[in-house]
Protein backbone atom coordinates (compact mmCIF):
# COMPACT_ATOMS: atom_id res chain seq x y z
CA UNK A 1 0.00 0.00 0.00
CA UNK A 2 1.42 3.36 -0.92
CA UNK A 3 0.67 7.04 -1.31
CA UNK A 4 2.51 9.51 -3.53
CA UNK A 5 4.74 12.30 -2.25
CA UNK A 6 3.67 15.28 -4.37
CA UNK A 7 7.14 16.93 -4.12
CA UNK A 8 9.06 14.19 -5.89
CA UNK A 9 6.34 11.81 -7.12
CA UNK A 10 7.85 9.02 -5.02
CA UNK A 11 5.83 6.11 -3.65
CA UNK A 12 5.67 5.98 0.14
CA UNK A 13 4.63 2.74 1.79
CA UNK A 14 1.81 3.15 4.29
CA UNK A 15 -0.17 0.96 6.65
CA UNK A 16 -3.89 0.97 7.26
CA UNK A 17 -4.89 -0.45 10.61
CA UNK A 18 -7.61 -0.22 13.24
CA UNK A 19 -7.29 2.82 15.45
CA UNK A 20 -6.06 2.43 19.04
CA UNK A 21 -8.04 3.90 21.90
CA UNK A 22 -5.08 6.15 22.76
CA UNK A 23 -5.11 7.62 19.25
CA UNK A 24 -8.36 9.45 19.99
CA UNK A 25 -6.43 11.78 22.30
CA UNK A 26 -4.46 13.11 19.33
CA UNK A 27 -7.26 13.34 16.78
CA UNK A 28 -7.93 17.04 16.95
CA UNK A 29 -10.71 18.68 14.99
CA UNK A 30 -8.24 21.20 13.62
CA UNK A 31 -6.25 18.46 11.89
CA UNK A 32 -8.88 15.77 11.20
CA UNK A 33 -11.93 18.04 10.98
CA UNK A 34 -14.47 15.82 12.75
CA UNK A 35 -14.91 14.82 16.35
CA UNK A 36 -13.74 11.22 15.90
CA UNK A 37 -14.72 10.19 19.42
CA UNK A 38 -18.32 9.96 18.18
CA UNK A 39 -17.20 7.08 15.93
CA UNK A 40 -16.00 4.83 18.76
CA UNK A 41 -18.90 2.43 18.18
CA UNK A 42 -17.85 1.91 14.54
CA UNK A 43 -14.75 0.33 13.02
CA UNK A 44 -12.33 3.21 12.61
CA UNK A 45 -9.17 2.79 10.52
CA UNK A 46 -6.12 5.03 10.27
CA UNK A 47 -3.72 5.41 7.37
CA UNK A 48 -0.25 5.74 8.85
CA UNK A 49 3.03 6.90 7.32
CA UNK A 50 6.08 6.94 9.61
CA UNK A 51 3.91 6.93 12.76
CA UNK A 52 1.94 9.88 11.43
CA UNK A 53 -1.82 9.50 10.88
CA UNK A 54 -2.63 10.99 7.48
CA UNK A 55 -6.18 9.76 7.08
CA UNK A 56 -9.10 8.29 9.00
CA UNK A 57 -12.17 6.32 8.00
CA UNK A 58 -15.16 5.12 9.99
CA UNK A 59 -17.02 2.07 8.70
CA UNK A 60 -20.47 0.67 9.44
CA UNK A 61 -21.13 -2.96 8.54
CA UNK A 62 -24.40 -4.32 7.25
CA UNK A 63 -23.53 -8.01 7.11
CA UNK A 64 -27.07 -9.02 6.09
CA UNK A 65 -26.80 -6.78 3.05
CA UNK A 66 -23.14 -7.72 2.44
CA UNK A 67 -22.39 -4.04 2.49
CA UNK A 68 -20.02 -1.67 4.26
CA UNK A 69 -20.91 1.99 4.54
CA UNK A 70 -18.16 4.57 4.71
CA UNK A 71 -19.71 6.68 7.42
CA UNK A 72 -16.96 9.25 7.72
CA UNK A 73 -13.59 9.88 6.10
CA UNK A 74 -11.07 12.66 6.49
CA UNK A 75 -7.59 13.35 5.23
CA UNK A 76 -5.29 15.30 7.57
CA UNK A 77 -5.26 19.05 7.08
CA UNK A 78 -1.84 19.26 5.40
CA UNK A 79 -2.97 16.77 2.75
CA UNK A 80 -5.99 18.63 1.46
CA UNK A 81 -6.28 20.99 -1.46
CA UNK A 82 -3.66 22.47 -3.74
CA UNK A 83 -0.79 22.38 -1.27
CA UNK A 84 -1.22 18.81 -0.12
CA UNK A 85 1.91 16.81 0.67
CA UNK A 86 0.62 13.37 -0.33
CA UNK A 87 -1.81 12.07 -2.92
CA UNK A 88 -4.02 8.95 -2.87
CA UNK A 89 -4.87 9.00 0.84
CA UNK A 90 -8.67 9.00 0.50
CA UNK A 91 -8.54 6.60 -2.45
CA UNK A 92 -6.33 4.22 -0.52
CA UNK A 93 -8.79 4.25 2.40
CA UNK A 94 -11.78 3.66 0.10
CA UNK A 95 -9.91 0.81 -1.61
CA UNK A 96 -9.18 -0.64 1.82
CA UNK A 97 -12.91 -0.61 2.63
CA UNK A 98 -13.42 -2.52 -0.65
CA UNK A 99 -10.76 -5.03 0.44
CA UNK A 100 -12.56 -5.67 3.73
CA UNK A 101 -15.91 -6.01 1.94
CA UNK A 102 -14.56 -8.46 -0.65
CA UNK A 103 -12.75 -10.49 1.98
CA UNK A 104 -15.95 -10.80 4.03
CA UNK A 105 -18.63 -11.04 1.36
CA UNK A 106 -16.98 -12.17 -1.90
CA UNK A 107 -18.35 -11.11 -5.27
CA UNK A 108 -21.58 -9.70 -3.74
CA UNK A 109 -19.58 -7.25 -1.62
CA UNK A 110 -20.72 -3.65 -1.70
CA UNK A 111 -19.21 -0.42 -0.37
CA UNK A 112 -21.46 2.61 -0.14
CA UNK A 113 -21.48 6.15 1.16
CA UNK A 114 -24.00 8.96 1.52
CA UNK A 115 -22.53 11.93 -0.33
CA UNK A 116 -23.19 15.61 0.00
CA UNK A 117 -25.28 16.37 -3.09
CA UNK A 118 -22.74 18.74 -4.61
CA UNK A 119 -19.90 16.22 -4.22
CA UNK A 120 -21.75 13.17 -5.52
CA UNK A 121 -20.58 13.40 -9.13
CA UNK A 122 -16.96 13.66 -7.97
CA UNK A 123 -17.18 10.33 -6.12
CA UNK A 124 -18.82 8.85 -9.22
CA UNK A 125 -16.08 10.17 -11.52
CA UNK A 126 -13.14 9.53 -9.24
CA UNK A 127 -14.04 6.04 -8.01
CA UNK A 128 -16.52 4.79 -10.63
CA UNK A 129 -19.25 4.69 -8.00
CA UNK A 130 -22.82 4.02 -9.09
CA UNK A 131 -25.51 6.58 -8.39
CA UNK A 132 -28.41 5.33 -6.26
CA UNK A 133 -29.87 8.80 -5.71
CA UNK A 134 -29.18 9.41 -1.99
CA UNK A 135 -26.24 7.04 -1.91
CA UNK A 136 -23.40 6.01 -4.19
CA UNK A 137 -21.88 2.56 -4.17
CA UNK A 138 -19.28 0.16 -5.53
CA UNK A 139 -20.05 -3.41 -6.47
CA UNK A 140 -18.82 -6.00 -8.99
CA UNK A 141 -16.34 -4.83 -11.63
CA UNK A 142 -16.03 -1.19 -10.42
CA UNK A 143 -15.12 -2.52 -6.97
CA UNK A 144 -12.57 -4.90 -8.51
CA UNK A 145 -11.19 -1.98 -10.54
CA UNK A 146 -10.55 0.05 -7.38
CA UNK A 147 -8.68 -2.88 -5.84
CA UNK A 148 -6.56 -3.16 -8.97
CA UNK A 149 -5.89 0.57 -9.20
CA UNK A 150 -4.74 0.70 -5.59
CA UNK A 151 -2.85 -2.63 -5.93
CA UNK A 152 -4.59 -4.41 -3.07
CA UNK B 1 -19.92 20.89 5.25
CA UNK B 2 -20.10 23.21 8.23
CA UNK B 3 -21.28 26.69 7.25
CA UNK B 4 -19.73 26.26 3.85
CA UNK B 5 -16.46 27.47 5.40
CA UNK B 6 -14.54 25.23 3.02
CA UNK B 7 -16.11 26.76 -0.07
CA UNK B 8 -13.43 29.41 -0.54
CA UNK B 9 -10.58 27.19 0.53
CA UNK B 10 -11.19 24.04 -1.51
CA UNK B 11 -12.86 23.13 -4.77
CA UNK B 12 -15.61 20.50 -4.70
CA UNK B 13 -13.23 18.00 -6.27
CA UNK B 14 -10.65 18.67 -3.55
CA UNK B 15 -13.33 18.19 -0.90
CA UNK B 16 -14.39 14.85 -2.42
CA UNK B 17 -10.72 13.83 -2.45
CA UNK B 18 -10.40 14.62 1.25
CA UNK B 19 -13.70 13.83 2.94
CA UNK B 20 -16.78 11.75 3.29
CA UNK B 21 -18.94 14.03 5.39
CA UNK B 22 -21.38 12.92 8.03
CA UNK B 23 -24.70 12.87 6.27
CA UNK B 24 -27.88 11.49 7.71
CA UNK B 25 -30.86 10.49 5.67
CA UNK B 26 -34.37 10.40 7.06
CA UNK B 27 -35.63 6.83 7.64
CA UNK B 28 -37.84 7.19 4.55
CA UNK B 29 -34.95 8.40 2.39
CA UNK B 30 -32.73 5.63 3.69
CA UNK B 31 -35.32 2.91 3.03
CA UNK B 32 -36.02 4.26 -0.44
CA UNK B 33 -32.33 4.53 -1.22
CA UNK B 34 -31.50 1.06 0.10
CA UNK B 35 -34.28 -0.39 -2.02
CA UNK B 36 -33.00 1.38 -5.11
CA UNK B 37 -29.42 0.37 -4.37
CA UNK B 38 -30.46 -3.22 -3.76
CA UNK B 39 -32.24 -3.50 -7.10
CA UNK B 40 -29.32 -1.86 -8.94
CA UNK B 41 -26.87 -4.23 -7.24
CA UNK B 42 -28.93 -7.24 -8.28
CA UNK B 43 -28.96 -6.04 -11.86
CA UNK B 44 -25.21 -5.38 -11.86
CA UNK B 45 -24.42 -8.73 -10.26
CA UNK B 46 -26.61 -10.60 -12.74
CA UNK B 47 -24.22 -9.57 -15.49
CA UNK B 48 -21.07 -10.59 -13.62
CA UNK B 49 -18.94 -12.98 -15.69
CA UNK B 50 -17.45 -16.27 -14.42
CA UNK B 51 -14.05 -14.64 -14.78
CA UNK B 52 -15.03 -11.80 -12.45
CA UNK B 53 -16.37 -14.33 -9.95
CA UNK B 54 -13.11 -16.26 -10.08
CA UNK B 55 -11.05 -13.09 -9.64
CA UNK B 56 -13.09 -12.09 -6.61
CA UNK B 57 -12.64 -15.59 -5.13
CA UNK B 58 -8.88 -15.40 -5.60
CA UNK B 59 -8.66 -11.92 -4.08
CA UNK B 60 -10.83 -13.06 -1.20
CA UNK B 61 -8.44 -15.97 -0.61
CA UNK B 62 -5.38 -13.71 -0.86
CA UNK B 63 -6.82 -11.25 1.69
CA UNK B 64 -7.70 -14.10 4.05
CA UNK B 65 -4.14 -15.43 3.88
CA UNK B 66 -2.60 -11.94 4.26
CA UNK B 67 -4.71 -11.16 7.32
CA UNK B 68 -3.87 -14.52 8.86
CA UNK B 69 -0.16 -13.83 8.28
CA UNK B 70 -0.53 -10.42 9.94
CA UNK B 71 -2.12 -12.04 12.96
CA UNK B 72 0.57 -13.26 15.40
CA UNK B 73 -1.63 -16.17 16.51
CA UNK B 74 -0.97 -19.58 14.95
CA UNK B 75 -4.01 -21.58 13.90
CA UNK B 76 -3.36 -25.24 13.08
CA UNK B 77 -6.45 -25.37 10.86
CA UNK B 78 -5.17 -22.61 8.59
CA UNK B 79 -2.37 -24.64 7.11
CA UNK B 80 -0.74 -24.28 3.71
CA UNK B 81 -2.73 -27.36 2.67
CA UNK B 82 -5.99 -25.81 3.85
CA UNK B 83 -5.51 -22.66 1.76
CA UNK B 84 -4.24 -24.59 -1.24
CA UNK B 85 -7.33 -26.78 -1.09
CA UNK B 86 -9.48 -23.63 -0.99
CA UNK B 87 -7.64 -22.43 -4.11
CA UNK B 88 -8.46 -25.70 -5.87
CA UNK B 89 -12.09 -25.50 -4.76
CA UNK B 90 -12.45 -21.98 -6.14
CA UNK B 91 -11.05 -23.21 -9.44
CA UNK B 92 -13.35 -26.22 -9.25
CA UNK B 93 -10.42 -28.50 -10.14
CA UNK B 94 -9.73 -32.07 -9.15
CA UNK B 95 -6.31 -32.92 -7.70
CA UNK B 96 -5.26 -34.80 -10.83
CA UNK B 97 -6.17 -31.94 -13.13
CA UNK B 98 -4.46 -29.31 -10.96
CA UNK B 99 -1.33 -31.42 -10.47
CA UNK B 100 -1.09 -31.53 -14.25
CA UNK B 101 -1.56 -27.73 -14.47
CA UNK B 102 1.47 -27.11 -12.27
CA UNK B 103 3.45 -30.13 -13.43
CA UNK B 104 3.82 -32.04 -10.17
CA UNK B 105 2.88 -35.63 -9.36
CA UNK B 106 -0.65 -36.10 -8.07
CA UNK B 107 0.74 -37.92 -5.01
CA UNK B 108 2.99 -34.93 -4.20
CA UNK B 109 0.00 -32.59 -4.40
CA UNK B 110 -2.07 -34.91 -2.24
CA UNK B 111 0.70 -35.10 0.38
CA UNK B 112 0.97 -31.32 0.49
CA UNK B 113 -2.80 -30.89 0.76
CA UNK B 114 -2.88 -33.36 3.65
CA UNK B 115 0.16 -31.83 5.37
CA UNK B 116 2.32 -34.93 4.94
CA UNK B 117 4.87 -33.05 2.88
CA UNK B 118 6.31 -29.52 2.90
CA UNK B 119 5.81 -27.39 -0.20
CA UNK B 120 8.93 -26.47 -2.14
CA UNK B 121 10.09 -23.14 -3.58
CA UNK B 122 9.16 -24.26 -7.06
CA UNK B 123 5.59 -24.78 -5.90
CA UNK B 124 5.34 -21.20 -4.55
CA UNK B 125 6.50 -19.87 -7.89
CA UNK B 126 4.25 -22.15 -9.92
CA UNK B 127 1.24 -21.13 -7.83
CA UNK B 128 2.04 -17.47 -8.44
CA UNK B 129 2.25 -18.10 -12.18
CA UNK B 130 -0.92 -20.21 -12.13
CA UNK B 131 -2.92 -17.45 -10.43
CA UNK B 132 -1.60 -14.88 -12.92
CA UNK B 133 0.20 -13.18 -10.01
CA UNK B 134 -3.03 -12.59 -8.08
CA UNK B 135 -1.57 -14.58 -5.17
CA UNK B 136 2.19 -13.92 -5.11
CA UNK B 137 4.77 -16.64 -4.37
CA UNK B 138 5.89 -14.70 -1.30
CA UNK B 139 2.41 -15.04 0.24
CA UNK B 140 2.49 -18.84 -0.17
CA UNK B 141 6.06 -18.89 1.14
CA UNK B 142 5.19 -16.88 4.25
CA UNK B 143 2.24 -19.16 4.90
CA UNK B 144 4.54 -22.16 4.82
CA UNK B 145 7.07 -20.34 7.01
CA UNK B 146 4.41 -19.58 9.62
CA UNK B 147 3.91 -23.33 10.03
CA UNK B 148 7.65 -23.92 10.20
CA UNK B 149 8.05 -21.18 12.80
CA UNK B 150 5.35 -22.75 14.97
CA UNK B 151 6.98 -26.14 14.60
CA UNK B 152 10.39 -24.82 15.68
CA UNK B 153 8.88 -23.02 18.65
CA UNK B 154 6.91 -25.99 19.91
CA UNK B 155 8.74 -29.19 18.87
CA UNK B 156 9.97 -30.50 22.23
CA UNK B 157 10.70 -34.05 21.05
CA UNK B 158 13.08 -32.68 18.41
CA UNK B 159 14.86 -30.70 21.11
CA UNK B 160 15.34 -33.82 23.21
CA UNK B 161 16.60 -35.78 20.20
CA UNK B 162 19.03 -33.08 19.08
CA UNK B 163 20.47 -32.63 22.55
CA UNK B 164 22.51 -35.82 21.96
CA UNK B 165 24.28 -34.16 19.02
CA UNK B 166 25.56 -31.13 20.91
CA UNK B 167 28.72 -31.05 23.06
CA UNK B 168 30.37 -28.38 25.16
CA UNK B 169 27.15 -26.56 25.85
CA UNK B 170 27.95 -23.06 27.00
CA UNK B 171 27.28 -22.50 30.62
CA UNK B 172 26.48 -19.26 32.37
CA UNK B 173 26.23 -18.64 36.06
Amino acid sequence: MYIIDVKNNKKCVVKIEPIDDQDYNYLTKSRYYFNWKTEKGNDVYKLVFKDNILGLMSLVYDAGDKRIEIHLLAVSKENRGKNKQFERIAGMLIAFACRIALKNYGIEACVSLIPKTQLKHHYIEQYQMTDARWQVFLVGQPLLNILKEYEL
Amino acid sequence: MKNNKFKDKYTEKELAESFVFRNKLTPIQKAESNLQMSSMRKEMLSSVTPNQVLLSHLLQLKYQIEDYLDNPTYDGKRSFGFYLRTYLNFLNKKNKEFAKDIDIAETELSQILNQHRKPSEKLFIRLEIHSNKIIPAITWFKLSEKEKEHEILTNDSLRIREQNHVRNVLSFP
